[in-house]
């Protein structure tokens, strides 16, 4: 067994994380500033943000590899529990993806199959690096990855479960996937288009054609243009933090969570956004050394899939606020307002942690 | 175990440089949006969060000399709904149960409210009278109530949510106060519901002074961009047509400014800058008189047979000032269906009319002014010295006007006919106040054209039209009223262009009787009559006399204008002015009906042929006829000089001369009524005041 060591343990990816979801915290509160019904908001965040940090120091005290060993029971719960929220979950903008257990705490749980699916999927593909080149693992570890993420598809929350999916493409391309794999699934991606289409739900397919034609629909356009004209009104050094005119008079939706990063960027200019975007970068850029440093496999890989849902969900949750991307209700990580991902993000960070932490 | 596979570690880097260059795109589209585009959306967001608020300032009002209004402002109330503040559920069918609950109490409140006031059902009105009908297109109604079902309104709150669900939607229009105030009442407990007040403009005298008041609409697509720029609000009405249309600048007033901050919801969240207060728009006073006015148009439609004419104009002025005492024209219409938005297929059933209501046949309308043009062929003979007052021409019911070219073949001389020629008669030896007041048609032919086997000289043409335009004619009079038409003074020059033809002596006797190619318009006719009453003045015609401010302050007094001092000596006019009081006066005058008890009368009869391709010539090949009269009275000090102009009227004298009669005789018992009174009009109080 590798004998833990806190002097590895990434300070300085540590420091990052706290300050970026500190001006989370920060950001929400002006965000939601008059809205009665979301005034407790920003210090329900600070409290995910506290038990957060303390999870991932937890996370991070054991090792990963025992950890390793629960991971099919761990698999089963989630399943268990994607199933049941498709039962009897609530539905919150279109989708029903939250379970809410004695109505204590309400449960996100394609959160934690994010968590679930970077260790199943790292945890087979590991001691098979060897074998990559053989179609019978790489169907295998498709099917650990396809039941997982199409529960969570038809809750339905697609923009999870195509995260899902990004990050199984993140743990099989560090496993060294070959490149004829590459080409086939991006063929097969292609082929199968038509058929995903006719199976989003009109709002998805709306978002998308707003997307491609944003006059299609000016009601459901009217959040992207005024995301838009919030960040293009920031300038240099944006209108100041609480008077932003497009999120404190309301024009701007869903502010505290899919459209923070429009918040930032209206008042706190440039300077402001191009500050958190540099800390995004660098939280991102200390796990790809944690996953390059890492010295088996199997932390490789799991750090490597986590790392991507982090770096995929900020371009597209940054990309849809600047006009880029189209809507998908991705929190941008760290950031935007939710328990059930910060504590997730946090449990990434803590594995991450775990395997810095663990190398000889 | 140290195991880095190398093909995970170069990987890896891989993914770094994606992760950079993903950064950057963001970093780069971050810069694009907030440097490059920066100002546009800066600009958007300030467009956003204000919204200019226009208030309204109350138009101003057109008041008669007397202080009588003809128009004002009244308003009428619509109940509206804002989608977004209806009350919601998540769940839709308990939302829309919520909201038809809501329409229902709307829809109750209202119609209960109406059915309270109904009236008892009216009597059925009398047929109307075939006549009026053709005459006057009263479309008018008192604007009916409204109110939309309750299926109605949930099928527009849904449409309009589609939208923008912060707009208005109008469920219910044109409500009594009454009814308002229940509604209004009411609304603490029906959320989304609130009154609107619409501003309306009224006519109260309606089809008897709509052509010179006119109405309003809508700012007309064209004209957008000007109006926006003298700060009118983009749904703002302005005037349309005549008074209304000609003095807009003067009634608007400037609307009040408040420019706020807003949420995205449209709720004020304060007062950006200091508000500016609506300034009311200024007030007319005409020199119209509304009894006088109706008078004349009570008159006219009695004695115009619809069957004939389609239209038929009477103007009065007062020759001492130019003022216009009254104006009508027919076919009137009653612009009070033009106050609450006139729809398509109505506003085409008002202009297709025959007669064209819409036109003011007064100033628009040109027409040859038949004998009423002998008054300049007499002043400009008197003053040319081609004839004298003394002078005696001989008048046949024929002459003959021999061929330029060949003038001893008798053959080939143009016939020229007396009106008395067709029964038979002559005028024989005539002097010109004679001639004045039987209208002979041979005497002012040779005083127009001369006579050559009399080696007789007359004015010429050029002389003539020179005089004809010193009176007016072939000019635009300057009366404030849009639409005015100059009318037409021939001479060779323009036959030459328009016709192509040469002016031959028979182009002269033909304009020297008001025949021909000369046009004019009944208001023309009437500012030579007020001429030739008030010795040698032709005045600018006025309508509005005074414009005051909402205080009744008066802000400009129009003095009359005279446009010219005509260069005919008095004793000529004076000669003029006998032949028209014998016209009237004298057993052997044309008009000798009008002749009034108490009051000199002197006037002037026109018969005016004129040339249309459907009327055509009648059985025995005459053409149909315009009927004129014009007139001044008193004979001495004259006050009023009028004219009647009747469509394809006939005789002037049988048709024209009897309506004059009719609206001299009911203007001067109003005028001892008004004496006996010795109340002084507005008119007169703010004329005294005046600098």
């Amino acid at each position: 067994m590798t004998r833990q060591n806190w002097r590895q343990f990434d300070w300085l990816l540590f420091l990052a994380i706290l300050l970026v979801s500190i001006f989370g915290v920060i950001m929400i509160h002006s965000a939601v500033k008059g809205d009665p019904e979301l005034v407790d908001f920003p210090k329900r965040q600070a409290v995910y943000v506290a038990v957060g940090v303390a999870l991932m120091f937890i996370v991070a005290a054991f090792n990963y590899q025992i950890l390793r060993t629960f991971t099919i029971p761990f698999y089963v719960f989630v399943m268990a529990l994607l199933a049941l929220v498709g039962a009897l979950g609530q539905t919150i903008f279109g989708a029903q993806s939250w379970l809410d257990f004695f109505g204590l705490f309400p449960i996100q749980p394609s959160e934690l199959a994010k968590v679930v699916l970077a260790m199943a999927l790292s945890g087979y593909l590991a001691p098979r690096l060897d074998r990559i080149g053989d179609i019978r693992v790489v169907l295998t570890g498709i099917l650990i990855t396809l039941p997982i993420l199409l529960l969570v598809a038809i809750q339905p929350d697609l923009g999870t479960a195509i995260v899902l999916a990004v990050e199984a493409a993140f743990i099989f391309f560090v496993a060294g996937l070959y490149f004829r794999y590459i080409l086939a699934a991006a063929f097969l991606a292609v082929l199968s288009a038509p058929l995903a289409w006719n199976m989003l739900a009109e709002h998805q397919r709306t978002r998308i054609l707003i997307f491609i034609d944003p006059t299609a629909d000016p009601d459901a356009y009217f959040n992207v243009k005024q995301a838009l004209v919030g960040v293009g009104s920031g300038g240099l050094l944006g209108k100041g933090y609480g008077q932003g005119t497009q999120s404190q008079l309301h024009f701007l939706r869903v502010r505290h969570t899919d459209f923070i990063f429009s918040v930032v960027a209206e008042e706190l200019g440039f300077v402001g956004a191009a500050i958190l975007l540099f800390l995004l970068f660098f939280i991102i850029w200390r796990l790809w050394r944690i996953a390059d440093r890492a010295d088996e496999p199997f932390g490789k890989l799991l750090v490597a899939g986590l790392t991507g849902v982090i770096l995929f969900q900020t371009l597209v949750v940054v990309g849809m606020n600047m006009g880029l991307l189209p809507v998908t209700g991705l929190p941008l990580p760290f950031v935007s307002y939710g328990g059930n991902a910060m504590l997730s993000l946090m449990i990434f960070i803590g594995l991450a942690q775990s395997v810095a932490m663990r190398r000889t | 175990m140290t195991t880095r596979t190398p093909s995970s570690s170069s990987r890896l880097w891989v993914l770094r440089i994606i992760t950079i260059i993903i950064f950057v795109l963001l970093l780069g589209q971050l810069a694009r949006l907030q440097f490059f585009q920066g100002v546009g959306y800066q600009q958007e967001a300030v467009v956003n969060r204000t919204r200019v608020v226009r208030v309204k300032a109350p138009r101003g009002i057109i008041y008669d000399r007397d202080g009588r209004i003809l128009a004002r402002n009244t308003a009428a109330y619509n109940v509206v709904l804002i989608p977004a503040e209806l009350p919601d559920d998540p769940d839709y069918a308990i939302s829309q149960q919520k909201r038809r609950a809501l329409y229902q109490d709307v829809y109750d409140i209202i119609y209960e409210k109406l059915r309270e006031l109904q009236p008892t059902p009216a009597p059925t009105p009398p047929p109307p009278d075939p006549k009026i009908t053709r005459l006057v297109i009263d479309a008018s109604r008192p604007p009916q109530p409204s109110v939309l079902t309750v299926d109605e309104m949930d099928q527009l709150v849904l449409e309009r949510e589609l939208g923008s669900a912060f707009l208005p939607v109008v469920v219910a229009l044109n409500l009594p106060r009454e009814v308002a105030l229940a509604v209004d009442e009411e609304t603490y407990r029906l959320p989304g519901v609130y009154l609107q007040l619409q501003p309306r403009r009224e006519y109260p005298s309606g089809l008897y002074t709509s052509h010179i008041i006119g109405y309003m609409g809508p700012i007309p697509e064209e004209e957008e961009k000007a109006y926006a720029e003298k700060g009118y609000a983009p749904d703002a009405w302005v005037g349309w047509s005549d008074l209304e249309y000609q003095y807009e600048d003067t009634l608007h007033g400037q609307p009040g400014v408040r420019v706020l901050e807003v949420d995205v919801k449209g709720n004020e969240q304060r007062v950006v800058d200091e508000p500016t207060q609506p300034v009311p728009g200024h007030n007319l006073i005409l020199s119209l008189d509304l009894e006088l006015q109706k008078i004349m148009f009570d008159a006219l439609v009695a004695g115009v047979n619809p069957k004939r004419s389609n239209s038929a104009a009477a103007v009065a002025v007062d020759p001492r000032t130019g003022y216009v005492l009254g104006m009508v024209s027919l076919p009137s219409y009653d612009n009070n269906v033009f106050a609450d938005g006139i729809t398509e297929e109505e506003y085409r059933t008002i202009v297709d009319s025959p007669g064209y209501p819409l036109l003011d046949h007064a100033i628009s309308g040109i027409y040859p002014p038949g004998s009423t043009f002998k008054l300049v062929t007499a002043s400009a003979g008197l003053q040319e010295k081609v004839i004298t007052r003394k002078t005696i021409l001989n008048a046949p019911g024929i002459i003959y006007l021999p061929n330029r070219n060949f003038p001893d073949n008798p053959n080939l001389a143009q016939p020229f006919v007396c009106w008395i020629h067709k029964s038979g008669g002559e005028h024989g030896d005539i002097n010109v106040v004679q001639a004045l007041a039987v209208s002979c048609d041979i005497f002012f032919y040779k005083v127009g054209g001369g006579y050559p086997p009399a080696d007789f000289d007359g004015l010429g043409v050029q002389t003539l039209a020179d005089y004809a335009r010193l009176f007016g004619f072939g000019e635009l009079s300057g009366i404030d009223l849009p639409g005015e038409n100059a009318g037409l003074v021939p001479d060779p020059k323009w036959k030459r262009i328009a016709k192509g033809e040469r002016w031959v002596t028979g182009d002269t006797y033909n304009m020297a009787i008001g025949q021909g190619d000369v046009l004019a318009t009944p208001l023309q006719v009437t500012m030579m009559t007020a001429a030739v009453a008030n010795d040698g003045i032709l005045y600018q015609p006025q309508v509005v006399a005074a414009v005051t401010d909402a205080e009744n302050h008066l802000v400009q007094f129009n003095r009359p204008v005279a446009r010219r001092e005509l260069p005919i000596d008095s004793k000529h006019l004076e000669t003029v002015r006998q032949g028209m009081w014998y016209a009237v006066n004298a057993d052997f005058g044309t008009a000798p009906e009008v002749a009034l008890p108490n009051v000199e009368v002197a006037g002037k009869t026109g018969t005016a042929e004129f040339f249309d391709p459907q009327l055509g010539r009648d059985l025995t090949g005459n053409l149909p006829t315009h009927a004129w009269f014009t007139a001044f009275a008193p004979y001495e000090d004259p006050e009023i000089a009028i004219t009647v102009f009747v469509y394809n009227g006939g005789e002037g004298s049988l048709v024209a001369a009897p309506i004059a009669k009719e609206i001299l005789s009911k203007y001067f018992e109003l005028k001892a009524r008004d004496e006996a009174a010795g109340a002084k009009t507005l008119l007169d109080q703010l004329e005294e005041i005046a600098p």
